[in-house]
């Protein structure tokens, strides 16, 4: 790779995952504010607060792009904390901080590709100063107005003032820990939440790579005073900061080098050669809390706008992907064992008391342990919703067109790895949502007796073993009549219009190669959206389908199953084959009786369950296997039911119940299209057996 | 096709290794680094719905891969599984897929003279699975393309 100073490499992961959970909250904040039409002094410490860290972070991977332009955008923002300058078109300024953070978002993106350079910001730089200078002639506070003089001046009173209780720390890094300047500033960042005043010499780390040396040689100094008087914490906070070899406490005396104080908030300061001194206080050695590194400000943010319990402490890890998965592969193959042991045939007609118990235990702990990796994995479906709010704002603003996003059971949790794939489908929904869905002309919407403002509603819950996310919107609703002629033109029918129910028509839109949008927008009408939402909803089990009404709105329901690794499912021998049928699915099954077989005039088969009829599906002719049975009576009839539609399948015989672990099918299979044969997955047995696992919604549909 | 080959193989101009195997009576090779292991005939679950020179798919160590009846695929009519058929685990590109063959033979050195291409005719494709003729000693060898055997419809 290379891209990266030596060493840094490892931390790559954790720098992207943090940026962009930052900039996330940027936007979070900033589209707050605007709704809002002010900034109140908490928002603007945030995103104060937000640019500083990822400054910080990018100036260590030495990302210098990056790093200046948080370094502008912090500035910026310090001239509006500190002098409160009039704003009376706040518009231009979010232009800005949106478009920088667009900027910022595309370089982590960048910074994925295995070929990284860096994006030139000069322009986007320009615009700031530009602004800063707006911001400066048209503010109320006198033009004293320059950035680096002023913050210096407000510090070194602070710093004067808080010169008791002071404690000096010297800190030693690990020997040959390389970059001892990046190291020390990664501690800086990491207490620098839990002090009031801090202070540190050298002072010039973040900027000068010869302040390694001075480190190796003296050691690093920092002079802190904790919020509270909490020193304990960051005294703690130091000790668990990467590669501090040891720390000591200093008296006042031992301080080299007093001079006037630069402190936290400076971001100038820091620069400048402005090391500090300041009395020096033992600090008391108690058993202090965890100290909170740098993700407390994301914790902070996330309570903030999620309004989740109030400010609790939560203590969060954040771990490797990677290894969540092998986890759930390690408990799939540790509950296939479990059938193995307990269903082993050697044990087959023995009286083994003490054996069953036990096995019951370890079967209970078996489905407890799966219970928790499980939960381990759930994600709410929050972040993906709030990534909404951004593109929303966006098309208001390019469209000019007023839209509400509403958020309904936002908290609802899925797997992981359905989130990351619901992104994109749920991006386009949205997008189609607002371009096509929403009226063009607000005059149309208050003609229709609508409130003006238009509504685009994402709401998710919990449903029998799936999630089901909406995407609904009150516009205009969609035109079967409509739909179809322009299928027809297109040539996507696969058969004559006519026949097409209104359903049937609806669904066309996610049909490749449609669009109903006359001219391509920079948002939609290109005609790809909504197959590929409906590819990637696929791709996790899931289903989509459109339900509309003409001039009320229209809806999109996603159905995505909850879990995606394990079932009960019921096996059912075919012949020499075995199926898994997921047992949610199966209503009861049952020998048939001859009264209950009729036929109708095509020969088709349906049988007749307490005056409701059903189609009857031979799972042997639809998979062109040899059966057992042939003459339906000696065999099993289980009544199947998905999404309220119902079907009779035809087996030689139920097997047994068994918990079973989804597998996908190998990838070469997915040129052949059996998901699209009633097939999802396969599962080993405890036999070590493969069976294939049954998907009867797509049966129903397909057979 | 041949580019892509000359970046991951090019035992046409340093040798290499082969496995060997048999089907009827031609003898067939695959390069070693496509082989992982070679396995007897387990307990294979037939998948609906897909061509016939798939077999279906069996549990290799709690992974799934697909087997490919090789008879099949060079359109030969299949004979029953005796003690020499076995399954030869081939990975490319990070896809697994077992070849049911009728035997295997031992690894062979080929020396890149004694390699040469097949004759490429605009209409004949019979050759699609085939790289190269291998000729050493008195035997005639076929090198297989691993690509065109797993991904060609």
């Amino acid at each position: 790779m290379g891209k990266f100073e030596e060493g840094m490499e490892s931390m790559v992961d954790m720098y992207i995952y943090e940026t962009t959970t930052l900039l996330e909250q940027l936007d979070q904040i900033l589209i707050k504010t605007e709704g809002a039409g002010t900034f109140d002094k908490e928002s603007i410490d945030e995103i104060f607060r937000i640019m500083h860290t990822i400054k910080g972070s990018s100036a260590m991977m030495g990302l210098e792009n990056m790093s200046s332009l948080a370094h502008a955008i912090e500035d910026m923002f310090y001239i509006i904390r500190e002098e409160k300058p009039a704003m009376d078109s706040t518009k231009d300024l979010y232009e800005l901080v949106f478009n920088a953070s667009d900027l910022l978002k595309a370089e982590i993106e960048n910074l994925q590709e295995e070929e990284y350079t860096a994006t030139d910001f000069a322009p986007c730089h320009d615009k700031i100063k530009a602004y800063v200078e707006v911001l400066k002639n048209g503010g109320s506070v006198a033009a004293s107005g320059d950035a680096e003089a002023a913050p210096a001046q407000a510090e070194s009173t602070a710093a004067s003032n808080a010169q008791a209780g002071m404690v000096n720390v010297k800190v030693i890094f690990d020997d040959d820990c390389k970059m001892e300047n990046l190291r020390a500033l990664l501690l800086v960042n990491k207490i620098r939440e839990d002090c009031e005043v801090l202070t540190y010499e050298p002072a010039d780390i973040e900027s000068n790579t010869d302040s390694a040396k001075v480190i190796v040689e003296n050691g690093f100094f920092v002079h802190f005073k904790a919020i509270d008087g909490n020193d304990a914490v960051v005294i703690s906070g130091i000790e668990e900061a990467l590669n501090v070899k040891s720390y000591e406490i200093l008296e006042s005396e031992e301080v080299p080098a007093p001079a006037p104080a630069s402190a936290e908030e400076a971001p100038k300061a820091e620069t400048e050669d402005a090391p500090a001194s300041a009395a020096a206080e033992e600090a008391p050695k108690a058993a202090a809390p965890k100290a909170e590194d740098s993700k407390k400000s994301v914790e902070q943010i996330n309570n903030m706008l999620q309004s989740k319990s109030g400010g609790g402490k939560q203590s969060l890890i954040s771990v490797n992907l990677n290894k969540l998965d092998q986890l759930l592969d390690m408990v799939g193959e540790i509950v296939i064992t479990e059938a193995m042991v307990t269903g082993n045939p050697d044990l087959k007609g023995l009286q083994l008391d003490n054996f069953q118990k036990s096995a019951r235990q370890l079967r209970k702990l078996n489905s407890e342990l799966q219970d928790i990796v499980m939960s381990i994995r759930m994600v709410p479906l929050s972040g993906a919703f709030n990534k909404m709010t951004r593109i929303v704002r966006d098309m208001k603003v390019k469209l000019n067109r007023d839209v509400n996003l509403v958020f309904e059971g936002e908290n609802t949790e899925v797997d992981k790895s359905v989130i990351d794939n619901l992104n994109d489908p749920l991006m386009h929904m949205v997008r189609n949502a607002v371009d096509h869905g929403i009226e063009e002309n607000v005059q149309d919407r208050i003609d229709a007796g609508k409130d003006p403002v238009g509504t685009v509603k994402l709401s998710a819950y919990n449903s029998s073993g799936e999630v089901i996310i909406v995407v609904s919107d009150d516009g205009t609703g969609m035109n079967a009549e409509k739909l179809l002629n322009k299928a027809e033109r297109n040539g996507i029918l696969t058969k004559p219009k006519e026949e097409y129910t209104e359903r049937e028509a609806f669904q066309l839109v996610m049909a490749p190669g449609f669009s109903t949008n006359e001219v391509v927008t920079e948002f939609s009408g290109r005609g790809v959206g909504m197959d590929v939402v409906k590819k990637n909803i696929e791709k996790i089990g899931g289903t989509v389908s459109v339900e509309s009404k003409l001039g009320e709105g229209t809806q999109f329901i996603i159905k995505i199953p909850l879990s995606l690794a394990i079932v009960d499912g019921m096996e059912l021998g075919v012949g020499q084959s075995i199926f898994t049928v997921p047992i949610n699915s199966i209503k009861e099954s049952f020998k048939l009786k001859e009264s209950q077989l009729i036929h109708d005039t095509d020969g088709n088969e349906m049988i007749m369950i307490r005056g409701e009829c059903y189609p009857l599906i031979r799972l042997y002719s639809i998979y062109d296997l040899k059966p057992t049975y042939e003459n339906i009576y000696d065999g099993i009839i289980i009544l199947v039911e998905s999404e309220g539609k119902s079907a009779c399948i035809y087996a030689d015989e139920l097997i047994g119940e068994q918990q079973v672990v989804v597998k996908p099918f190998p990838s070469m299979f997915n040129d052949f299209n059996i998901k699209q044969n009633g097939m999802s997955g396969c599962t080993i047995l405890g036999d070590g057996n493969i069976t294939i696992i049954l998907d009867v919604n797509n049966i129903i549909t397909n057979f | 096709m041949e580019e892509i080959y000359n970046e991951s193989s090019n035992i046409a101009v340093e040798g290499g290794e082969i496995l060997q195997f048999e089907i009827d009576d031609a003898i067939y090779g695959i390069e070693i680094q496509y082989i992982t292991e070679i396995i007897q005939i387990p307990q294979i679950t037939i998948v609906p719905k897909v061509p016939d020179y798939i077999k279906g798919v069996v549990n290799l160590r709690g992974k799934v891969i697909p087997v490919m009846s090789v008879r099949r695929r060079f359109g030969k009519e299949e004979i029953p599984f005796d003690d020499r058929t076995c399954i030869v685990v081939i990975s490319w590109e990070n896809l697994a897929v077992g070849l049911i063959v009728d035997g295997v033979r031992e690894v062979a050195q080929i020396k890149p003279e004694e390699i040469s291409l097949t004759p490429n005719y605009k209409n004949v494709n019979t050759n699609k699975y085939i790289r190269y003729i291998i000729e050493s000693g008195d035997e005639i060898k076929l090198l297989l393309n691993c690509e065109t055997l797993i991904m060609e419809r």
